[in-house]
């Protein structure tokens, strides 16, 4: 599966110009910013914009009181007959100098004890974790209440300090996490072993990574901070001396704004106090998304429709039908597969392109090949369990008599896992961590045979486990109780829980060591005789399914480099890739020999080469290779295999 | 074995968390210079006796703690003091015995004040965040299902907005809505109320609640179904939900046996920690309501300078946070298998 993901763009962290001409494309980060950068403008204009001066006392008569939106007063006048618009622009000061001092404040507290407790460790940061774990339990804005209304007259600086004081709890948190993560990497271990000091290593390496969560970061915490203060505010422990949206709200409230109706002084300082925390939220959260971008996909989005278009290469289905009468029936035929990637704003990467291959009863077939040459999305694109980008473009899979890529999800859904099951690479994530094994085996057992039920279920499990050497009392464990082989047995007793006539097992191996690999091995052998299992058998590793399969299908770069029965494949192997995989093969008749690996890696899905996908690694390429690719070649009755060199000699 | 260790050393630390806020507590009501009965020793009007008498009334004769005479660190006193005869142990003694003293407003012991509030606050936080839950976490759930369509993009849309209202004016904004509907004002019941039979009064009740409620769940929604939508999102590009569909499963299926407990399992510990910051709800809730809980509590004694109540109601919601911080744990362990081998 690890072919599939691809790795998230590097982060921009250094050039100002590469994090904006990210940032520019993410619709919600621009409109906050916009948000922010109005507000400011107000407030730093706040003299030229206001059409009166707030300080200046005036005579107030008892008709200018809560007066409606007029043309002298354009949202009206509040209950000491002041101009609401006035003081919203001049509110929008002081809700942005508490809102960022105090963020300032807890932000600095926040980052040094974050990075000195992620940095230095042990006892220093079991103590200031404990600290933080329990100021994070304390109600904040109870304590701000109380700690406010304690000192006798609050000021903008007290507010300023207790807020500041009081918020640093959440940076803590997540730059020590940050710090923890970095501090182990490649880099500043290294710079640790040339004899760079704590100093050196927190200002030059630590700082700059932990820097960009930091400011994503600070943005919640000022929109928190002017939050808190126009609570504050409101509750009547402001400073009455500087008008904030708050206040504004404290007086409109208090005083009667609500009986006379004067909405204008209601919704008026609110708005502001939206506007900036709102703007804050939308900038923090395109922050995020370009500092720390995640694939937003997932196993349950809605497959895309097959759509098949023009077949590109020669069907085979003809050829690799043709064969003698008394071999066993056949139960999976693939006829031309061809499986693409779509990204948006990208060329379709060709995962998988004219796959043909068939499958008996009993017959247990190894496909082989690299990491990134396409094995897993072909055996997913089998079960139609593509992630959402795949989409299976042309050819078809016949399983019996019913054509795969035809039915509807509902009728898939009955196909897979009774007819055929899949075992992944990897049981450890391949099991769900909070339901016990036995019971994970007996909903596959449920879904299919809803009839299964009390007794006969738990015997069936029971029974499965003990089929794959696992004493069937663990099927009350959880999977994190599992040894790494157990759970791979588990995941294969998982798979023949509905009797399927096909196992894909899909490297299942790959994590375990060699042991282990063995005894798996070893044991799916063993099933597939005492079962009469076909199984397809994915794997990197030629040597592997040597003593095993029945048949081998090499894959590279997404297309069928060589297709026959195995003693072919070991003997008379014609293409050049099957030839460089089997020299990578240990011989056991010349020990001393030795082992080569092809330099290279294969292509990239989405940058293919002009011609043979191989070319650019073929020790035998010449120049037709380059520019065209090699059709798929009969060699003999059940031998394939495409490139040009074949050609020649057929 | 384990999961006695684990549970016994989260019951050990939400004890000792307790500790530490009864200690803050006490220090913070010393060390401010705010409580007039405390500033009142100062006040140059009063006479001698006067003062001592105050004193005396508040306990303030006694040394604060074994070696300190006074609030001041470098004054250091004497040590040989009875540690039972100091501020600080009466003050632990009269809370282990229920008492937080008296209103000075009302007279009244503040421990009755506060425990009729409290059920009042724990009727209307509860009804709130169980909507609240339930919304997010049904709306975070077909965003993530929908990741990437017009419906994600909405759903996140309307629960950032949520996030940014300040709880106090959204209430406003209902209440002055809500008052030219026909709804009430303010308040829990309607008075001359307590004559009539149950069904009257729990109808009269919830037309009361209907909007502190309705603020409450549309301010904390929106934090939820965030959460709700990453948690899923993350769960649902998991190796063992490919399994799931593999095994056959519909769609349905997975979402529901799979994926949905596995994603729940951060959110308990999000509703947790958020407890702190649902008290700051409930005490800007209550002042626009004018619903008679703790929170309404906090603004009465702020504005009325009633201290000892402020500081009971602080003490008794710091608690109550705790508390539930630790029953959160313990769902947790009991939700997460994997929780006591780590």
């Amino acid at each position: 599966m690890t072919d599939l993901v691809t790795s998230p763009a590097p982060l921009p962290t250094s050039r100002l110009t590469d994090f904006w001409r990210v940032f520019r494309r993410n619709k919600m980060g621009l409109v906050g910013l916009f948000m922010l950068i109005t507000i400011v403008f107000v407030a730093v204009f706040a003299h030229v914009i206001a059409p009166y001066d707030p300080s200046a006392t005036h005579d107030v008569a008892s008709s200018d009181i809560y007066n409606p939106p007029s043309a002298a007063h354009w949202i009206g006048t509040d209950d000491a007959g002041q101009d609401v618009f006035t003081n919203f622009i001049f509110g929008a000061r002081v809700s942005l100098i508490v809102g960022f001092f105090a963020a300032f404040i807890s932000v600095f507290i926040g980052g040094v004890l974050g990075i000195v407790a992620g940095f230095f460790g042990g006892r220093v940061e079991n103590i200031l974790m404990r600290f933080t774990d329990i100021m994070l339990v304390i109600p904040d804005l109870p304590l701000m209440v109380v700690i406010v209304a304690l000192t006798k007259k609050p000021s903008l600086l007290n507010i300023i300090f207790v807020i500041g004081l009081l918020g640093w709890t959440t940076t803590a948190r997540i730059v020590r996490s940050q710090t923890l993560a970095v501090k182990s990497r490649k880099f500043v271990l290294r710079a640790r072993a040339i004899g760079a000091g704590n100093r050196h290593i927190i200002r030059h390496h630590i700082l700059p990574l932990v820097m960009p969560i930091l400011v994503v970061n600070a943005v919640l915490v000022v929109s928190l901070a002017i939050l808190n203060e126009s609570t504050l505010a409101f509750l009547g422990l402001g400073d009455p001396t500087a008008i904030s949206w708050g206040q504004m709200l404290n007086y409109a409230f208090g005083r009667g704004a609500m009986s006379t109706g004067a909405w204008w002084a209601l919704v008026t300082p609110g708005v502001g106090i939206v506007w900036v925390v709102l703007g804050l939220t939308l900038f923090g959260h395109g922050l995020e998304q370009v500092l720390n971008p995640r694939l937003e996909t997932h196993h349950l989005m809605r497959p895309r429709p097959i759509v098949k278009h023009e077949a590109t290469g020669k069907p085979l289905r003809h050829a690799t039908r043709q064969r003698v009468p008394s071999e066993a029936p056949i139960l999976i035929e693939v006829d031309n597969l061809s499986i693409s990637y779509l990204t948006e704003n990208k060329p379709p990467a060709r995962a998988v392109e004219n796959v043909s291959f068939t499958l008996r009863e009993g017959e247990l077939m190894g496909l082989v090949g690299e990491s990134g040459c396409g094995k897993t999305t072909l055996m997913l694109g089998l079960l139609r369990l593509l992630p959402a980008a795949g989409q299976i473009v042309d050819g078809e899979v016949w399983f019996g008599d019913t054509e795969l890529t035809a039915l509807t999800d509902d009728e898939m859904e009955a196909v897979r896992w009774k007819g055929i099951s899949i075992v992944f690479q990897g049981a450890m994530n391949a099991l769900n961590p909070v339901r016990t094994v036995g019971d994970q085996i007996a909903e596959a057992i449920v879904k299919h045979n809803p009839l299964m039920k009390g007794k006969a279920l738990e015997a069936r499990v029971s029974e499965l486990l003990d089929l794959v050497g696992i004493s069937p009392e663990h099927k009350k464990h959880f999977p994190h109780q599992y040894s790494g082989g157990m759970r791979q047995r588990a995941m294969i007793a998982m798979a023949l829980a509905c009797n399927p006539k096909v196992v894909i097992a899909d490297e299942p191996t790959t994590a375990l060591d060699v042991m282990i690999q063995a005894q798996v091995l070893e044991l799916l052998d063993s099933l597939r005789k005492k079962l009469g299992l076909s199984i397809i058998f994915v794997t990197h590793d030629l040597g592997v399914v040597a003593e095993m399969c029945d048949s081998v299908l090499v894959m590279y770069g997404g297309v069928t480099a060589e297709y026959s029965d195995v003693d072919t494949i070991y003997n008379t192997a014609r293409h050049p890739y099957t030839q460089e995989l089997l020299k990578a093969f240990p011989d056991l008749s010349q020990p001393d020999k030795r082992l080569a690996s092809i330099p290279g890696y294969p292509p990239r899905l989405d940058d293919l080469p002009a011609g043979c996908r191989f070319a650019p690694r073929c020790p035998l390429a010449f120049e037709r290779c380059h520019i065209e690719q090699p059709e798929i070649h009969q060699l003999s009755e059940r031998h394939f295999a495409s490139c040009h060199l074949v050609e020649k000699r057929v | 074995m384990k999961r006695w260790r684990y549970l016994l050393g989260k019951i050990g630390w939400a004890f000792f968390t307790i500790l530490f806020v009864l200690i803050l507590n006490f220090f913070l009501f010393r060390v401010l210079p705010g409580d007039p009965a405390r500033a009142g020793v100062h006040d140059p009007r009063l006479k001698k006796e006067a003062i001592e008498a105050i004193r005396v009334r508040f306990g303030l004769d006694k040394p604060v703690i074994n070696c300190f005479e006074s609030l001041n660190p470098i004054k250091i006193g004497s040590c040989d003091v009875n540690p039972l005869d100091t501020q600080f142990f009466i003050y632990v003694k009269n809370l282990l015995q229920g008492e937080m003293g008296i209103s000075y407003h009302s007279n009244r012991p503040v421990v009755d004040i506060l425990a009729e509030r409290l059920w009042n606050t724990i009727l209307l936080i509860g009804a709130g965040q169980i909507l609240a839950i339930l919304i997010g976490v049904v709306f975070g759930m077909f965003a993530a299902w929908k990741a990437r369509t017009s419906i994600d993009y909405g759903a996140l849309i309307i629960s950032l907005v949520a996030w940014s209202l300040p709880t106090f004016w959204l209430g406003i904004i209902l209440l002055f809505w809500g008052s030219n509907n026909g709804l009430p004002i303010g308040g829990m019941q309607t008075p001359g109320m307590s004559s009539q039979p149950f069904l009257v009064r729990a109808g009269d009740i919830a037309r009361h609640m209907f909007l502190p409620t309705l603020t409450y769940t549309i301010v904390y929604m929106g934090e939820y179904m965030l959460i709700m939508r990453s948690s899923l999102l993350d769960v649902l590009s998991e190796d063992y939900i490919l399994t799931a569909k593999a095994k056959g499963l519909s769609m349905f299926q997975v979402l529901k046996d799979h994926a949905l407990k596995n994603a729940m399992l951060p959110l308990v510990t999000v509703i947790a920690i958020n407890l702190g910051f649902t008290m700051a709800g409930a005490v800007q809730i209550e002042t626009v309501f004018s619903w008679p809980g703790l929170g309404l509590a906090i603004y009465e004694a702020v504005n009325r300078r009633d201290f000892p109540v402020l500081q009971g109601a602080f003490l008794l919601i710091a608690i109550a946070v705790i508390l539930s911080n630790l029953i959160a744990d313990l769902m947790y362990s009991y939700l997460d298998p994997r929780v006591h081998t780590d």
